[in-house]
């Protein structure tokens, strides 16, 4: 922490005016954003420091950036890091396969549909945490149960649009493509899920944050390793500042996942309007 | 034996309280190879629906309708269709748009790409091969549009008004363009308009609709010479088709 002036430090390279006017405008632009959480950032700092609030409550941002620091270090963050994430990841692939897989199996068939739709119905509303204890008798407490937990609370925004985004394709266009010889498999492969992708991709990545909320509820509740279980442990032994580093990597978690859903739907969708 | 026969066709639609649309009634006509019929009629009155069963795209409900002398099952190969929406695929490119029939078909690439590039030529897109279809305006998506039906080395043109959306001027260049292509490709077109001129400008035959139940009213020749010249469009001959046809459409309203 003793080094941070020296980010300030102006670069030494001959720049005229303008250009030295330029640069720092554009630099002002791009930290415009960051501004307001700064400012609360070194608001909290001094608050704590000058000892208004009990650093046992609320610990000061540098303790707990300290403290990130020794669990990196040490390794324990990386541990309970790889468990977390792979939970998360393995949850999400399966609920986007399932979601995929039985969203096109309701969309292309009626029978289908009639069979699974109220069973859709039925169990989307149900909160997942209140069905948690059935995942735990059935599957045991252990990981099988996290993921499938998961894997509940992504399916249903994944299986939804993809139904609603192939029964929302234009049906002149399906009539386009039968005309230009597109049937059957073709017509699935080649029209429609290629029409339905930007839908199906948003639900994909609506499920990545409930992948995200989801992982920590369970690792709240019952586990011996994740971040979720680091935070609730924490808390348990009064080690605030640790509690609040593993929030921060949550919260860092959660944005990371939904950048990298974000990354691949623009990729994917590089010809959509207004991408 | 017409190159595309419908005698006594009847298309019956349900809606949604499944209500009877008769949309065709004994709709008869018949087609010869390499002519250029525009059909007109207030709307609503079943001209999509005849091209949707010339498609194959629709099934129809009574009597007979032969292209080629079978019996229209469903999409055949050697027909193609052209929507006023140009309904392009968003997700493809301009040459894969193009290439999609025949891709569909199991053409080689090569061929493929060779027969893209002369379309692309043909319909004036050069230089817009790989841009995507939101990327260009309502004019050039419907001529890569005509170009993908074209791909398919159809016999048999079906065009439900194609230059409906698109500015007069746009129009105007589609048309002559429209004419030199059907005569280079030597098939035969069948097309739908709300334009009286047009439809007299392009046309061997006009048929005219009646209100619905369609079926025909009228089919009247226009014994203009071809190539057909913009100049026409203030000829005597041409003016008094326009009027014959106007109030033909008139009776129907
Ligand atoms: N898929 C459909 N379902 C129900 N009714 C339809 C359908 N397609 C067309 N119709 C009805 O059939 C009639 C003829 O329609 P259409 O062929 O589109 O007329 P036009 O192209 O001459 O304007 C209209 O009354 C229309 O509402
Ligand atoms: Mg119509």
């Amino acid at each position: 922490m003793d080094g941070s002036t020296k980010g300030l430090s102006r670069p030494v390279v001959m720049v005229n005016g303008t250009d030295l006017f330029c640069f720092s405008r554009s630099l002002f632009n791009r930290s415009k954003k960051l501004l307001s959480p700064l400012i609360c950032l070194g608001v909290w700092e001094l608050i704590v420091r000058l000892e208004f609030i009990n650093p046992f409550f609320c610990p000061a941002p540098t303790s707990i950036v300290k403290e990130l620091y020794v669990l990196l270090f040490t390794g324990e963050l990386w541990m309970h890091l790889g468990d977390s994430v792979s939970r998360a990841v393995c949850g999400y692939f399966l609920a986007s396969l399932l979601g995929v897989g039985v969203g096109l199996l309701v969309a292309w068939s009626r029978f289908v549909e009639d069979l699974i739709d109220p069973l859709i119905e039925l169990i989307r509303p149900v909160s997942t945490f209140a069905v948690i204890p059935i995942f735990f008798i059935w599957f045991g407490i252990g990981d099988v149960s996290k993921v499938l937990i998961i894997t509940k609370a992504c399916f249903f925004p994944i299986v939804l649009n993809t139904i609603a985004g192939i029964k929302g394709v234009d049906p002149k266009l399906i009539q386009a493509a039968r005309s230009l010889g597109a049937e059957g498999i073709a017509l699935w492969t080649r029209v429609l899920i290629p029409s339905a992708l930007p839908m199906i991709l948003t639900g994909m990545r609506v499920a990545t944050s409930m992948s995200v909320t989801t992982l920590v509820g369970v690792e709240m509740l019952s586990a011996d390793s994740g971040i979720g279980f680091m935070v609730i442990d924490a808390q348990r032994v009064f080690a605030t500042e640790k509690m609040f580093a593993g929030i921060l990597i949550l919260s860092a978690l959660g944005f990371s996942f939904d950048r990298v859903a974000r990354l691949v739907q623009h990729r994917v969708l590089a010809w959509h309007k207004g991408v | 034996m017409a190159f595309l026969e419908a005698s006594m066709v009847n298309k019956i639609y349900h809606d949604k309280k499944k209500q009877e649309i008769v949309a065709l009634s004994n709709f008869t006509l018949s087609v010869e190879e390499r002519e250029f019929i525009t059909i007109i009629g207030p709307s609503g009155c079943g001209k999509s629906s005849f091209l949707f069963l010339a498609a194959g795209l629709e099934p129809l409900t009574s009597g007979v309708l032969k292209f080629n002398g079978k019996p229209v099952k469903g999409p055949d190969p050697l027909s193609a269709m052209v929507f006023q929406e140009y309904l392009l695929f968003p997700w493809k490119t301009v040459r894969e748009n193009i290439e999609f029939g025949p891709e569909l078909r199991h053409v080689s690439k090569k061929q493929r790409r060779e027969s893209s590039c002369n379309l692309i030529k043909m319909v004036g897109l050069g230089g817009f091969e790989n841009r995507y279809p939101n990327e260009l305006s309502g004019g050039m998506q419907q001529r890569v549009s005509i170009a993908r039906a074209l791909a398919n080395k159809p016999q048999l043109i079906l065009m439900d008004e194609p230059f409906g959306a698109l500015d007069a001027l746009t129009r105007e260049t589609l048309q002559i363009e429209l004419l030199k292509i059907w005569q280079q490709a030597k098939c035969t077109v069948l097309f739908v308009t709300h334009s009286i001129p047009e439809a007299v400008y392009l046309a061997d035959r006009v048929v005219v609709v009646s209100k619905r139940p369609g079926t025909i009213k009228e089919i009247v020749d226009i014994d203009l010479p071809r190539p057909r010249e913009r100049e026409m469009f203030t000829s005597p001959s041409f003016i008094e088709y326009e009027r014959y046809l106007k109030n033909l459409i008139l009776e129907e309203i």
